[in-house]
């Protein structure tokens, strides 16, 4: 469209002196740039808050929901889960945690993670909050120092928090008995430490069970210190009357262990975390002062050694010096014979102690010769093995040493391994106790007294005799008589009625006869009867089975 | 399609944005004060085009961190949860109020966006002069101008949730960042679509030899 104004040249723009404005950019883009740079500004601070994202694999997702479970240490908020789903093989969850950026540092490698729920047990009442809260996952930083996203959760909480101050120890015991994690450890009755972990040991004939004792006390366990199941009641009767002894009532219902140092025990250091103790079944083994030194010996019997079981004791003077450990047969090429073998093993210290031998320095004690020299000296005395019954009820039997002064000289082989000492058959040497006992008791018949008092008895029956043939005679004379008139009399009353009663068709003997042949028919019956019973015993209970053609 | 309409300033005349009075400039190209209200005279509004492009591209840029940033974090003694509007939505959804959930979709989500097309398609066509129906454009404008007041509505709701639900310690709700950026995307689409002049979208018929700064 042309402009079809009236003027021709005055629409023709003038030149300017100065050089046209640019699009000058107005002050109004400091809004635009502002915005930009807020925005940015809070982009970079939320990337670079950022906490790293984790992943924590466990057994099931109890509890756990996305957005809603706080990951806690020290009751302190670390990080949120975002994501619960399962694991591609779907055995276990697989949960995902936003973890802040402050707690970065504490993924390390042995950082441990679990879910925390209310727990009721009879050692305790933990994560009561959670009722309140939900649960929650805890956490427990590490020890190491590699960081790490991916961590598997711990099914329960850990016993033992790394801050938690005090020391572990590892007992060994045969089975686990009545304890469970967090079975209380006892000091002087006094509640210090707890179990926190079992498990079977390697080679699977023990069971390890690690137990945590708190800061103050850790230092009472000791290298010597025995620890026993106090779980349970003691209840002794002694002569100060019944005795029952409980750690506590929760010990009572939950079990526990208890430690001391044995009241012998001189010298001691305070024991290394993780030392192995051997876990007692009661507190009086656990004192019993240990044999240090064993020496073993085998015996070899010419008698049945029945009722002798292993752990039977090896007495010396009534006072136990060892103990059976194995009872075998052992078959000799020599005589094609077998014969029981039964080893003992001797704790030298017991009795050499007492004996109070020459032998003054401990390592003299602790040493299997001593025992030999000292075994050797009494056995050139006469000292025998030999079994005695120790419950005449149970039929147990014990191995005693006694000393047979006339037994032949026996030579036995000091430099084996395990010297062969020299036994006393028990049947003849009983026999020949009790003949001993029979005779001694003989002896201590006072045959003259009793030949004295023989001889005035026999006087006084002289004198009775003669009295009686003075007065009683002449009156049993007139008795005979009368009873031989008596039995005259009888006589002819019996052959008078002999007709009636003895004759082939006296009615009593008719009735006699019907009654055998009653008797003999029973008596048929009654064999027939326990012929069925002998081919079918069943019938007693179950009565006679009807038989089918 | 209509044939191009005379407009003042073809004319030679101004109008005052105030009152209305039609006047003639003072001198060709500066149109000086109203003579009735005394405010200042334009031919068009002063660089016009930028300024609601500057707000506009503002407004795009909070218009991101509003949806991304919650906007109320709500506290209770077990949890701390924060909530962005596709949040609200979903929750409003998934609770089955989806009526609800439209409202606030809209009102949050697709009234601003909407806006912000709106303004930068004006734009585009008054600064390329793409001919078309000049009618509906303006519609379009009027629309945009009209419905900038109610998106505030999630900025009303938060306030209110702030200052109703605070039962310490069971249950508080505090303001999150995303709402000052959600309020700002309203008050700038406000601002430009203020800013705008839309005597611009009748220029686009009329030839380019029009001396208006813009």
């Amino acid at each position: 469209m042309e402009m079809t104004d009236n003027n021709d040249f005055s629409q023709i723009p003038q030149a300017t002196p100065e050089p046209r404005k640019r699009i000058m950019f107005s002050v109004v883009w400091i809004i635009p740039i502002l915005a930009a740079v807020v925005a940015l500004g809070i982009a970079i601070d939320r990337f670079l808050s950022e906490g790293p994202t984790i992943t924590i694999v466990f057994k099931t997702a109890e509890g756990v929901e996305a957005g809603k479970t706080f990951i806690k240490y020290k009751d302190v908020n670390i990080g949120q889960v975002t994501k619960v789903k399962l694991s591609k093989d779907y055995h276990k969850v697989v949960i995902t945690a936003k973890i802040d950026k402050s707690a970065e540092g504490l993924l390390v490698d042995d950082a441990k993670f679990w879910v925390v729920q209310p727990r009721v047990t009879l050692s305790g009442v933990s994560g009561i909050s959670t009722l309140l809260s939900g649960n929650y996952i805890g956490f427990e930083a590490g020890k190491g120092s590699t960081l790490r996203n991916d961590f598997q959760g711990l099914d329960i909480p850990p016993a033992v928090m790394e801050t938690e101050p005090g020391r572990q120890f590892i007992l060994q015991a045969p089975t686990l008995g009545s304890l469970g994690i967090g079975s209380p450890l006892y000091y002087r009755q006094l509640n210090v430490g707890r179990v926190v972990a079992y498990d079977l040991s390697k080679d699977g004939k023990s069971v390890m069970i690690r137990v945590f004792v708190n800061k103050p006390y850790d230092s009472y366990v000791t290298e010597e210190t025995r620890f026993w199941q106090s779980s349970g009641l003691d209840v002794s009767l002694g002569a100060n009357g019944l005795t029952v002894k409980t750690q506590s009532v929760l010990s009572l219902l939950i079990g526990g262990i208890a430690f001391e140092v044995p009241p012998f025990v001189k010298e001691d250091r305070p024991a290394e975390a993780n030392a192995i103790y051997n876990l007692y079944a009661d507190k009086a083994t656990a004192m019993a002062q240990e044999d240090g030194v064993i020496v073993n010996y085998v015996l070899y019997f010419d008698e049945s050694v029945h009722g002798l079981v292993p752990s039977a004791p090896v007495t010396l003077h009534g006072l136990s010096i060892g103990e059976v450990t194995a009872v075998g047969l052992e078959y000799s090429e020599a005589n094609a014979d077998t014969r029981p073998r039964v080893d003992i093993a001797l704790y030298p210290e017991r009795f050499l102690k007492r004996a109070q031998l020459s032998l003054h320095t401990t390592d003299q004690i602790r040493n299997r010769n001593a025992c030999n020299t000292f075994l050797r000296r009494l056995v050139s005395r006469g000292l025998r093995a030999q079994l005695r019954s120790g419950n005449l009820l149970l039929g147990q039997r014990f191995i005693t040493f006694e000393f047979f002064p006339k037994s032949a000289p026996i030579h036995v082989d000091w430099s084996h391994e395990t010297p062969t000492l020299p036994v006393t058959a028990s049947g003849l040497v009983d026999l020949e106790a009790k003949v001993n006992t029979i005779l001694v008791k003989m002896e201590k018949i006072p045959y003259t007294e009793i030949g004295e008092e023989l001889k005035l008895a026999l006087k006084y029956m002289n004198e009775t005799v003669k009295k009686l043939g003075e007065d009683i005679l002449p009156e049993a004379k007139q008795t005979m008589t009368d009873l031989r008139r008596a039995i005259a009399a009888a006589e002819k009353i019996l052959q008078s009625g002999e007709q009636n009663l003895v004759g082939t068709d006296a009615p009593a003997q008719q009735e006699l006869r019907e009654a055998l042949r009653e008797i003999a028919r029973a008596a048929r019956a009654v064999s027939v009867f326990t012929e069925y019973l002998e081919q079918n015993p069943s019938a007693l209970i179950r009565g006679k089975i009807p038989k089918n053609p | 399609m209509s044939s191009p309409a005379l407009t003042s300033q073809k004319a030679g005349l101004v109008r005052c944005e105030t009152c209305g009075l039609l006047s003639k400039p003072f001198r060709p190209n500066i149109p000086g004060y109203c003579p009735r209200c005394g405010y200042r005279l334009f031919f068009r509004r002063h660089k016009t085009i930028q300024y609601t492009w500057a707000l506009i591209i503002a407004a795009a840029i909070c218009y991101i961190p509003a949806n991304v940033l919650p906007v109320l974090t709500r506290m209770t003694i077990t949890y701390t949860k924060e909530d962005t509007i596709i949040d609200g939505i979903l929750a409003l959804y998934l609770e089955g109020s989806w009526h609800l959930a439209l409202i606030v979709l809209i009102a949050s989500i697709i009234i601003p966006i909407a806006k912000l097309v709106a303004l930068a398609y004006l734009l585009c066509i008054v600064q390329f002069r793409s001919r078309g129906a000049n009618i509906d454009r303006m519609r379009l404008y009027r629309l945009t101008d009209f419905v900038g007041r109610w998106s505030m509505l999630d900025v009303f709701v938060v306030t209110f949730a702030v200052a109703l639900v605070q039962l310490q310690p069971f249950l508080t709700a505090k303001p999150a960042p995303g709402v000052l950026f959600f309020a700002a995307v309203v008050v700038l689409t406000m601002l430009a679509a203020k800013t705008f002049d839309p005597r611009l979208i009748w220029d686009i018929d009329t030839t380019r030899e029009d001396g208006n700064d813009r």
